[in-house]
């Protein structure tokens, strides 16, 4: 309970870190906070063309909205992972970058991850409405998935904090940590239907049947990804706009939940030993 | 008066050795263990009061683990055994400027270092001109730090630190900073702070500055407490024992 009053105390200070990393980040820079957007736009570019207009994966037309724009929906799911993958990233590191800092200043040690994801949560933010802005000019109505994306986008940022916050102690005792995420956000990324819609997967996986002769399919692996139902919600609510299906919602609350409880408890053993691991 | 600021009660602090360190997983996994160690004992079974009120010294030559019981202090540490309590705010100034952004303005980062050090933003802007005032780098302090000169650097980050205004003070051979303009203007700073009846430990090599500031001192040697006491006596007993030249 005493951890809690001391981190609500480290507000201010949180709130401080996460103005440093957010000034600091477009400082100099001519186009400043744009240089967020463009991160996004050439991803979209290089999969439109790759998966419209050579590969021909077009996803079916949003239900009911009725819109049929491949970088659109390709966005809806894109946006909500390279948050998800910016979190884990610059989260996992925020130990190391700040090594000095732990070494001279006592301080809950919890507000330099926390802060990333801050950041990078106002980038996002940032995204999300540009996004809605171009939503609205396609035609979509998603005034009344406002509320929903709200929450869904809380959601998510406690499940990608709870990894950060996993990964950058591990980060601090096993230097390899970087590097291996780095590999296996890249595989998982192309593992969560995000570019392709998970139509192909379902009927390539109930083509094939079940696995070894379990009733297991390739698709029900698949939907063991939190990241899939994520987009899916995502998906849903953006591009599709009508309410996610209550399964998927629970599962990805679930698993936001239970990640973040594991996080707090790995910080919290280990984050008196950081200063001497440093 | 004899109120206890800080209490250390039998603190020991173990370093592992490493003679190998595996920091990847491929060792660690390969040699099938984590790390082939031996202890070192930087502090061991240390008790001692500082009481409210006073400037308290650590002495000792070096490596005799004044620096690790000063980390202790500051919560940068965790003792391996024992325990430490202090009552009251507890600041330590053990690297001044530790957290500053370099492309950020000074005032700015008045405003994170601050806050780094656990002042409130109201508290900040009512000391702002304060720590301003006291940096001396009033021209610049609308300029991204890191076109700061080591000097106004340093200044800075000790404004910032001694306008914490903690219960106790905890302070690592900082004082040699900036030109003797400045250094006058923290001795200043120290006397009001022991003047307002606020803690200040101190540790430092400079035998002359623990004799005019503290009342009372401690000794350490290889890890263990030798004496502690009123200052002079115990400045008196260290320079006893070191060999004479």
């Amino acid at each position: 309970m005493s951890y809690v009053k001391e981190a609500l105390s480290a507000r201010e200070l949180l709130a401080n870190l996460t103005m440093r990393e957010i000034r600091g980040q477009y400082k100099r820079t001519i186009f400043g906070q744009l240089w967020s957007l463009v991160n996004p736009l050439a991803s979209m570019l290089v999969y439109t063309i790759v998966f419209a207009f050579i590969l021909r994966a077009t996803p079916p037309p949003g239900n009911p909205s009725g819109l049929d724009i491949y970088p659109v929906w390709l966005l809806c799911g894109l946006l909500p992972w390279s948050f998800f993958a910016a979190v884990v990233n610059s989260g996992m590191g925020s130990l190391l970058s700040n090594a000095g800092l732990i070494q001279k200043v006592y301080f809950p040690r919890i507000v330099l991850p926390l802060s990333t994801v801050g950041a990078v949560g106002f980038n996002w933010l940032f995204e999300m409405t540009v996004l809605l802005v171009v939503l609205v000019l396609c035609g979509a109505w998603i005034l009344p998935w406002l509320p929903g994306l709200i929450l869904m986008m809380i959601v998510l940022t406690v499940f990608a904090a709870g990894v950060a916050l996993m990964l950058s102690v591990a980060n601090v005792f096993f230097r390899d940590t970087q590097h291996l995420v780095g590999i296996l956000l890249q595989i998982w990324m192309f593992l969560t239907p995000i570019i392709y819609p998970i139509d192909i997967i379902q009927q390539r996986s109930a083509h094939a049947g079940g696995l070894l002769g379990t009733p297991v399919t390739v698709y029900d692996l698949y939907r063991l990804n939190p990241m899939e139902r994520f987009v899916a919600v995502f998906r849903d609510l953006l591009y599709n706009n009508r309410w996610p299906a209550w399964d998927d919602v629970t599962y990805c609350v679930a698993f936001a939940v239970i990640v973040f409880v594991v996080g707090l408890v790995v910080f919290r053993r280990k984050e008196h030993d950081l200063a001497e691991a440093l | 008066m004899n109120a206890v600021a800080v209490s250390v009660e039998s603190v020991s602090k173990r370093f592992r050795l490493y003679k190998e360190r595996n920091q990847s997983l491929k060792s660690a996994i390969m040699r099938g263990r984590v790390s082939v160690h031996h202890d070192f004992w930087a502090l061991q079974n240390v008790s001692f009061d500082v009481p409210t009120g006073s400037t308290f010294g650590l002495i000792g030559s070096n490596g005799s683990g004044k620096s690790t019981l000063l980390k202790c202090l500051a919560r940068i540490y965790r003792p391996t055994m024992g325990d430490i309590t202090a009552r009251g705010r507890v600041a330590a100034l053990l690297e001044v400027g530790s957290g500053f952004h370099p492309e950020l303005s000074g005032r700015e980062n008045i405003y994170l270092n601050g806050s780094i050090l656990g002042m409130t933003k109201k508290e900040v802007t009512r000391k702002l001109d304060e720590i301003i005032d006291f940096s001396g780098v009033e021209a610049f302090i609308d300029q991204p730090v890191k076109n700061y000169s080591s000097g106004m650097y340093v200044r800075l980050g000790f404004a910032v630190a001694i306008n914490v205004d903690p219960d106790v003070l905890i302070v690592d051979e900082v004082l040699a900073v900036g030109d003797a303009e400045f250094q006058e203007k923290c001795r200043q700073r120290f006397a009001q702070f022991r003047e307002a009846g606020k803690t200040v430990v101190l540790v430092t090599h400079a035998m002359d500055t623990v004799a005019e500031m503290c009342d009372q001192a401690a000794w350490l040697h290889h890890g263990h407490l030798q004496t502690v006491g009123p200052a002079d006596t115990t400045i008196k007993a260290y320079l006893d024992s070191l060999p004479t030249t």
